[in-house]
């Protein structure tokens, strides 16, 4: 089988100038020319709006002009990245953008899958429905929205929590301008924003599950509780691995707008991230070639999260309990 | 055991255990909690919009108004820069709309039923690598300002009209449908562009649909990038004009609230009234769309799920 393969292949090879073998991909690319066609104006955009801003990553290295170009501009080596990495700022940076989407991370992460589980234990159907049709409302919900939102909420004047603290017969403070709120701020508007929204692919995954199961669990004595610890959880534990996998992946790139949005001069010790200080550099202060290097270094350690996010779910995987 | 097996079958009802009843009572208050917790913001913002001065600005306004007024809302719907950028909107959402169903297509299409093409791996690592690994933000920017496309509309556009996720989604719905379609289709002579357009569009509604009010959203809601690539104030869309009128009215109300006299508090509670107003009406259009298009957005996730 081996040997007869090979002797084709050698053929193949033979024959691979003669006109006879030319005509026949000539013929196969012919028969495809619609698909060519068809490939060929998707291939322009990718290439131009995906592709050639990666070759403009380059000005990194670049004391990048807007208006000149880099033919224009002066090369500058590693300049930005030695700055950047000097930048006495730079850990706090680094510190904040890992802590708060770890916080969302690991508190809001588990939500979803909590929230679907008790929904699908309600009896009344209807209820569970319009629950569920409300629950995936603030998804809808601009970030502009959502954080003028939150301002109003926090507002020590007017704010529903100020009334609700001096009510407790407490003093209350404008809760965006302490820095010691702000990660609680942030993980409370993602939970609002997202819980439901993500909780639909746990629903529907729920919905999938074989009743018989639930049958033979009732008949073998498990109670309500055991019956979700031993045929709902497992239902839904694959999904769970791949979206939290999933999720690591973009975790940098994520809460970018709201953080944005929320900062001001007073939190900017615990608001200040990668992400949001690569904005201000290239966009407020107008140097893009520092503010690209900032951008590469945390597409960096977005890079490192993943790959580790991968070893640990093979590992997983291969442990997997159910 | 037995037993309660055989009452079920005659439908009987069961009796419930106490720990049963003392579960479903925890939980159905749970639920109505968060129900308050998600329906709270919304209820909050809409009535300040319209409560009475003095209840606004004593912190009193929770779930429903107090008073009736719509001062606010006469002020801000007059306001020429709210209804251009709602144009504004409209247009890049609808154009932006429109051509990613057409790209989208054109570039799930071959993928699906090209067949063995030649650069078909090429094809499709080209367009899988921009998942994983993307320019960023600020080269973004260098590049649409290179093109000469700042300012200018088709910046927002051109920028989210196709990403290699929403052609895989499109892609694995396209191979549902079955190849011998296609394969007849073209022994009665149709070319790839006709069966496209002629059998595999029509076939794929459900799809498209979930696609185009994804992109439509965004473009609603998106305001990073207009801050990027927007910069004269006519061609501003609905966020960045919201985002200014939310912090012209903060300012006025924090400015006014410093000093105590009546005329100023009047004006302090417009301030708030008018924020909560421009929100309110900013959402209007995506909540007379919701209850039509919310089955649509739970196909789509699902749909997404399937290729993980």
């Amino acid at each position: 089988m081996v040997k007869t393969g090979k002797t084709a292949e050698h053929k193949g090879l033979s024959v691979i100038n003669s006109p006879r073998r030319r005509q026949l991909i000539w013929n196969r690319i012919w028969r495809s020319r619609y698909i060519y066609l068809m490939i060929l104006p998707v291939v322009a955009y990718f290439i131009i709006f995906k592709y050639v801003p990666m070759w403009f990553l380059r000005s990194g290295f670049y004391d990048y002009k807007l208006l000149k170009g880099f033919e224009g501009s002066k090369m500058v080596g590693f300049k930005w990245f030695e700055r950047l990495l000097t930048n006495p700022d730079l850990f706090r940076y680094i510190k904040n953008t890992l802590t708060l989407n770890f916080a969302a991370l690991f508190i809001l992460f588990p939500q979803p899958l909590i929230f679907a589980l008790l929904l699908n234990e309600l009896r009344n159907k209807k209820f569970m429905k319009g629950i569920q049709t409300i629950s995936y409302l603030p998804h809808f919900v601009s970030t502009v929205v959502l954080v003028s939102m939150i301002t109003t909420l926090c507002s020590p004047s007017i704010g529903t929590i100020a009334r609700f603290v001096k009510l407790m017969g407490g003093t209350p403070v404008n809760y965006l301008s302490e820095p010691r709120y702000f990660v609680m701020i942030n993980v409370i508007s993602g939970f609002w924003q997202s819980v439901g929204w993500d909780a639909v692919i746990y629903i529907s995954t729920l919905a999938g599950i074989d009743q018989v199961l639930y049958e033979a669990a009732k008949i073998d004595g498990a109670n309500r509780f055991q019956q979700v610890l031993h045929v709902s959880l497992p239902g839904l534990a694959n999904t769970f691995v791949l979206l939290l996998i999933m999720q690591v992946g973009q975790l940098l790139n994520v809460n970018f707008e709201k953080v944005y949005l929320l900062q001001n001069t007073l939190n900017l010790s615990v608001s200040e991230m990668l992400p949001t200080f690569t904005y201000k550099t290239g966009m407020e202060s107008h140097n893009y070639g520092y503010a690209t290097a900032a951008g590469l270094f945390n597409s960096v350690i977005s890079l490192i999260l993943v790959v580790i996010a991968n070893m640990v779910s093979r590992k997983v995987n291969e442990i997997s309990l159910f | 055991m037995k037993q309660k097996a055989n009452q079920r079958k005659s439908g009987e009802y069961i009796r419930r255990s106490r720990g049963d009843r003392i579960a479903d009572i925890i939980i159905n208050i749970w639920m109505i909690i968060l129900l308050c917790f998600f329906l709270y913001p919304l209820l909050n913002m809409i009535s300040i919009s319209v409560s009475a001065d003095s209840a606004v600005l004593g912190a009193q306004v929770t779930f429903f108004p107090i008073g009736f007024q719509t001062s606010a809302y006469s002020s801000i719907l007059t306001s020429p820069d709210l209804w251009r950028s709602f144009g504004n909107t409209i247009f890049v959402a609808g154009i932006g709309c429109g051509l990613s169903l057409i790209g989208l297509s054109m570039a799930a299409y071959p993928l699906a039923f090209g067949g063995k093409f030649y650069g078909r791996k090429l094809y499709n690592i080209f367009i899988l690598f921009t998942m994983w690994f993307q320019g960023g933000m600020i080269p973004t920017f260098l590049t649409m300002t290179r093109l000469g496309l700042h300012n200018t509309f088709w910046s927002l556009i051109f920028n989210s009209l196709m990403s290699a996720y929403y052609v895989v989604i499109v892609r694995s719905y396209f191979e549902s449908i079955p190849i011998s379609i296609v394969e007849s289709a073209h022994l009665d002579g149709a070319n790839d562009f006709r069966i496209l357009l002629q059998l595999i569009i029509p076939l794929s509604k459900p799809v498209l649909a979930t696609v185009a009010l994804w992109v439509i959203v965004s473009h609603w809601n998106d305001y990073l990038y207009p801050l990027m690539f927007i910069s004269s104030r006519e061609k501003y869309t609905l966020q960045l004009v919201l985002k200014e009128m939310v912090l012209n009215a903060e300012t006025s109300t924090m400015n006014i609230s410093m000093s105590t006299s009546s005329g100023s508090n009047i004006a302090a509670a417009l301030g708030q009234q008018t924020k909560n107003a421009v929100l309110v009406v900013a959402m209007i259009p995506m909540c007379i769309l919701y209850p039509f298009v919310q089955r649509y957005f739970v196909g789509g996730v699902m749909l997404g799920s399937v290729k993980g």
